[in-house]
């Protein structure tokens, strides 16, 4: 039985949802975190670095929500600030220099929505992650966790696949502020019932390219690494200019229908 | 000027509260108490910023799709063709000012305040083509409050399939202007709306990201005076200059002239 939009809200935002974090410690070998952008700060929400997949070294940019009070705080609950879109272009530059692949992964509301993060461009550095990710000339693949959204979200995953977990959610803003517009037009239903942002929708329209099953949880790490590993599999014996194009077609052609 | 109302030839500036004649606002718009800019209708735009019989407007590429058939969309959109004189939240085509050729593309806040959606990201993909191929620099006016939300995740994704496309055009030895005016935001703001050789903006234009209201909600700050402001801006090194909409068409001319036109 397919879970309601409130009932898959609930669940990526528990404290005890799978993190970034957790995969990285699961999935990845010798892993080495990086910090900071060089110019304003080190954004906690963000977690970057490299370690070896399967033998084979990737950049990985996860983002992180917090499983406590504590870290939720550190995290800014995973509104990734103007200072985590630097620090990820950053990574993503030496990832293009050593051939790396990169691996996203997602559970964040959408952008920081701060003081400091307007006044230091937030609106250039998402800009500029998005353009890197679309022209990178190494594979790159984003795995939303839990849910991600607005532009902020859409920075990490202007990328050559998307997976998603079964429950977790993708959209044009969250969807509480879907649901206030059409609460002005009298209308109900969930917000997913009126436009698609649940993995299944996303599929459906060509936008999602795999849906991982969470249940049974024991084997839940198994199935994201087999996930991830047939994505990169899929695209290696592509060179930089079918990777860039395969990207630019990928939304293109789910723009044109 | 649809968007003005018919006969009357007084009208109240939104800022200041005060009655303004129309001989008066014409044709900057700028309220001569208060001095702040109303947001202009594309004929305005155009009028103050191409040479006159200049402008080839071009057919929008792709018409507006309700493919969701969003609850209340059709009734906007009504409303905003009636408000507006448009058919959607921009005009695109070619012009010259002081006889350079140049393609513009115009965003008209008074469509559902320039949101940005299927039909204005076709559009804008497309001028963009016509200033490759016809190595002619292009300017955008830019308006907008961000990604369409009825549109729901095709909006969205206009952000990154323009910027896919965008790299063409920022590796071609073309010119590129845009002139960020009230309001550049949210997912506009966070796409092509700084990705041009010169960001130029309009004086108490409001520019940023999140919206003002969302910011005070999440993070409980008080707002500076004069935050997300064109000058705040400036101040912190985020856009290349506040032009005075009265001095806006001569410095394109010349930063067209500084190019020769290229
Ligand atoms: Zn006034």
């Amino acid at each position: 039985m397919p879970k309601k939009l409130e009932e898959k809200i609930a669940l990526v935002r528990s404290a005890k949802r799978l993190s970034a974090q957790q995969v990285i410690s699961q999935l990845i070998t010798d892993f080495f975190e990086i910090h900071g952008d060089r110019q304003l700060g080190d954004d906690r929400a963000l977690t970057a670095g490299l370690g070896f997949f399967h033998g084979r070294p990737v950049t990985l940019l996860g983002v992180n929500r917090g499983a406590n009070i504590q870290q939720r705080q550190e995290m800014n609950a995973g509104a990734v600030r103007v200072t985590g879109y630097r620090k990820a272009l950053r990574v993503i530059k030496t990832a293009e220099k050593f051939k790396r692949p990169v691996i996203s992964m997602l559970n964040m509301p959408g952008a920081d929505a701060s003081v400091f993060s307007e006044q230091h461009g937030q609106s250039q550095a998402i800009a500029d992650l998005i353009l890197a990710m679309g022209q990178l000339t190494v594979p790159n693949v984003t795995l939303f966790l839990g849910e991600g959204h607005s532009g902020g979200a859409l920075a990490f995953s202007n990328v050559n696949k998307i997976l998603m977990l079964e429950n977790a959610l993708f959209s044009v803003a969250s969807p509480e502020a879907v649901q206030a517009i059409l609460k002005n037009q009298n209308q109900t239903r969930d917000a997913s019932e009126y436009m698609p942002m649940t993995a299944q929708q996303l599929a459906g329209i060509g936008l999602v390219d795999g849906i991982i099953a969470e249940t049974p949880a024991k084997t839940l790490y198994e199935r994201i690494d087999a996930g991830l590993l047939a994505a990169l599999k899929r695209l290696e014996s592509l060179d930089a200019d079918a990777l860039k194009r395969q990207r630019q077609q990928k939304f293109a052609r789910l723009l044109s229908c | 000027m649809s968007h003005m109302p018919k006969k009357n030839r007084w009208q109240v500036c939104k800022h200041c509260g005060k009655h303004v004649h129309e001989l008066q606002w014409a044709p900057y718009f700028r309220c001569p108490f208060c001095h702040y800019l109303q947001r202009l209708s594309v004929p305005q735009r155009l009028k103050i910023s191409v040479d006159p019989e200049s402008w080839q407007p071009m057919v929008l590429p792709k018409q507006t799709s309700d493919s969701l058939q969003f609850p209340g969309y059709q009734d906007k959109l009504k409303d905003a063709k009636k408000i507006s004189g448009e058919s959607e939240a921009i005009e695109i085509g070619t012009a010259k000012i002081d006889n350079y050729p140049v393609a513009l593309g115009i965003m008209d806040s008074h469509f559902m305040m320039g949101t940005l959606n299927t039909a204005v990201g076709a559009a804008l993909k497309q001028i963009m083509q016509v200033s490759l191929t016809q190595k002619i620099p292009l300017i955008l006016f830019v308006a907008s409050g961000g990604a369409r939300m009825q549109e729901g995740i095709y909006s969205l994704l206009q952000m990154n399939s323009i910027l896919n496309e965008w790299q063409a055009l920022l590796d071609a030895k073309t010119l590129v202007i845009n002139v960020l005016t009230d309001p550049t935001m949210g997912g506009v703001s966070a796409s092509f709306g700084f990705k041009a050789d010169y960001v130029l903006a309009e004086d108490k234009a409001q520019i940023g990201f999140a919206g003002k209201q969302v910011i005070a909600q999440t993070s409980h700050e008080i707002l500076p005076a004069n935050f997300q402001t064109a000058e705040d801006l400036l101040t912190h090194g985020l856009v290349d200059q506040i032009v005075p909409r009265e001095r806006l068409r001569s410095s394109l001319a010349t930063l067209l002239k500084l190019h020769r036109g290229k």
